[in-house]
């Protein structure tokens, strides 16, 4: 795929085309004497233009990983086995490298979670904006100094001329945080994905941060995907939740729908965590163990109450419900049960 | 004006420091057996003419008082004289150390143009044909020794192909000494306007400063390699690639972060290099420091040996200070 390509195909497939589009993105870490470990197991995802996507699932469901596998930085040896990314309907496989027709930063921006070990110690934050507004957007290093002050201006950071020349460890975490939005959305990016972003801050700095998130792009046609261990998140700022557990999809739903009548059992495992009630918790959470050995054909039969032998022998496939939503799981809790 | 104060701190932990390695090296170097007085008569001598002597040189006194009258020397300025070339050691090493260090620092540099280049080459590209030949490098830079690759580079440089000059001193003896200035043959000819002498001092350099740079070169080149695969493999590089910035300059952020090891080993190999270049420059005929001081050892010429551990202690001290102030120059961290 070539620039010339790329311009192309964006003008007509711009309308049609979601901004991201993963399809069957398997990811396998590869074990001495044993299969491969599957950290993803074909991950489809779509994100439309302007939409927010809010991806949930607790740790090492896989999350972190998608985020580097489309920002082409899978960690560990892992190895991006078999799928297809697209980007405005342009495919990429190595965003970081100089080559690729899909930039990171100027085409998908990542917000970081733990901004303080991210950015450079011994680089102003002026010149970590500037080294990023620079190289993609061709501009001269007074045009980006003021484009970098304006960055810094519209994520609320007070004093912004004067911030730029503060260096990393004078930042407080969510100042850290803001300036780390900045540089997401210094090169107007089509997409931002936020990588559990906003997990380490204070929850009055979490809710400033996500509100500014939600604002900006908001104001912009960028499109956004959440990712985050705290489903209440999804709750307020996104339009559509997808549930990731052990590296599969298992239920996708517009807002709304979800919260109203969330059909997988893992997703009612979540939202029980947050119910009033004791007894809806112990209902869905006390689950009788499996037997010793056994290795259940859906990846959550150990912790589902809704568990029946046949969930043991055949994996439940994602399958279509309607109105937007998918679900994984042979006996969903529907309308009525 | 923090560095000032740093400074001035540094400055002060330096007497001490320097006390503690002048009065090691003196009773170290009183544990060697041998008399100088012995040595100095020559076999024939009486015992009494070598009693004599010794009382005369104060070797007949308790080791403690001999140092504190030798320490109360030196802080008038007084290094002592040397039996052996029967001259002030003051005015030999001034003469000796600067042949020492030239050949150090040209070697030096080379080390660091040839470790930093491979270092950095072989960790931008971890699978590359670079990175196998550096590590080889590494291996056989280690375990090479100095003396043995310039006997072979003397063989296959003068006497085979007959590129480089006899392996005597520091330029050719057939011309006229250029005026002392700086000590540095090279820096000295040129203000000079001798450039005889400075083509030769090239061309004598060239065999010596080859032997100590490739063997150098080898740490300078494991540490660079290995800071920059850690500071490749760090979080903040990590988001530099996820923000699409160019291969350039990742490495630059790489090299910047991985500066303060390179420049540690650099400072570590200079000092260590100063006494060890020994070997290489008796193998040269270079006239150096650290040969003065062998010889000193060998015949129990005290002096000499602990001028020149008081003339490398200083220049140590003074290598850390520079990099001190350099890591503070580098961690914008460490300047609160
Ligand atoms: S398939 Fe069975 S075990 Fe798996 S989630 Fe559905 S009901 Fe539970």
């Amino acid at each position: 795929m070539t620039y010339q390509d790329k311009t192309d195909t964006t003008e007509a497939q711009a309308v049609a085309a979601p901004v991201l589009e993963l399809e069957g993105i398997t990811v396998a870490y590869p074990r001495y004497g044993e299969s491969d470990h599957v950290a993803l197991d074909a991950v489809d995802l779509k994100i439309r233009r302007g939409e927010i996507v809010g991806l949930v699932g607790e740790t090492g469901a896989g999350k972190t990983l998608l985020t580097r596998t489309v920002m082409g930085a899978i960690p560990g040896g892992g190895e991006h086995t078999s799928g297809a990314m697209r980007y405005n309907g342009t495919p990429f496989t190595d965003l970081p490298d100089d080559k690729s027709p899909v930039r990171p930063a100027k085409d998908i921006a990542l917000i970081v979670s733990n901004p303080r070990r991210e950015l450079n110690p011994v680089l102003t934050v002026g010149q970590q904006i500037v080294n990023v507004i620079r190289h993609h957007l061709g501009l001269s290093e007074k045009e980006a100094r003021a484009r970098a002050v304006d960055m810094l201006r519209a994520v609320a950071i007070p004093d912004p001329e004067s911030r730029m020349d503060a260096w990393p460890h004078e930042l407080s975490g969510g100042m850290a945080q803001r300036v780390v939005i900045a540089i997401a959305l210094s090169c107007d990016p089509g997409l931002v994905i936020s990588d559990d972003a906003t997990s380490a801050l204070d929850v009055t700095v979490q809710l400033q941060v996500l509100n500014l998130m939600k604002e900006m792009v908001a104001g912009s046609e960028t499109a956004a995907l959440i990712i985050t261990r705290d489903i209440a998140i999804t709750a307020h700022y996104c339009d559509r939740v997808v549930i990731l557990y052990k590296g599969e999809v298992v239920e996708e739903a517009p807002r709304d729908a979800f919260f109203d009548r969330p059909h997988h059992p893992y997703s009612i495992n979540l939202l029980a965590a947050f119910a009033h009630s004791p007894a809806l918790r112990e209902a869905w959470w006390d689950v009788p163990p499996l037997a010793d050995g056994t290795r259940p054909a859906c990846r959550f039969a150990d912790r589902c109450a809704r568990r029946q032998p046949r969930c043991v022998s055949e994996a439940p496939a994602l399958r279509d419900c309607g109105a937007g939503r998918r679900v994984r799981c042979h006996y969903p809790v529907e309308a009525g049960t | 004006m923090q560095i000032l104060r740093y400074i001035l701190k540094r400055l002060l932990f330096v007497i001490p420091q320097m006390l503690g390695i002048l009065f090691i090296s003196f009773f170290l170097i009183k544990l060697i057996p041998g008399d100088p007085a012995v040595l100095m008569l020559g076999p024939n001598a009486t015992a009494d003419a070598v009693a004599k002597l010794r009382a005369e040189m104060g070797l007949d006194l308790p080791v403690f008082q001999q140092f504190m009258i030798y320490l109360g020397n030196v802080l008038q300025g007084d290094l002592g004289m040397s039996w052996q070339s029967a001259r002030p050691v003051l005015s030999d090493l001034m003469t000796r150390f600067p042949a020492t260090l030239e050949l150090v620092t040209l070697s030096l540099l080379l080390a660091v143009v040839i470790g930093l280049g491979l270092g950095i080459a072989s960790a931008m590209r971890p699978r590359g044909a670079v990175r196998k030949a550096a590590n080889y490098y590494g291996l056989l830079s280690g375990a090479i020794p100095d003396f043995w690759l310039a006997l072979v580079f003397i063989f296959v440089f003068y006497t085979l192909l007959g590129w480089a000059p006899a392996p005597l001193g520091r330029y050719s003896i057939m011309l006229i000494p250029p005026q002392t200035i700086t000590g540095s043959v090279l820096v000295d000819s040129l203000i000079t306007g001798r450039f005889d002498v400075f083509m030769s001092a090239l061309s004598h350099l060239a065999l010596p400063v080859l032997t100590l740079g490739l063997v150098n070169a080898g740490p300078i080149l494991k540490a660079t390699q290995s800071s920059m695969d850690r500071a490749l493999g760090s979080d903040f590089i990590a988001y530099a690639r996820m923000n699409g910035l160019p291969r350039r300059m990742i490495r630059r952020q790489a090299l910047r972060a991985a500066l303060p090891n390179i420049i540690t080993i650099i400072s570590v190999l200079y000092s260590f290099t100063i006494g060890a270049a020994v070997l290489v420059e008796i193998v040269f005929g270079w006239g150096g420091a650290g040969q003065y001081a062998v010889a000193g050892v060998l015949n129990s010429d005290l002096n000499p040996v602990l001028g020149f551990v008081i003339f490398s202690a200083v220049l140590s001290l003074i290598v850390y200070l520079i990099v001190d102030l350099l890591y503070f120059a580098l961690d914008p961290r460490t300047r609160g």
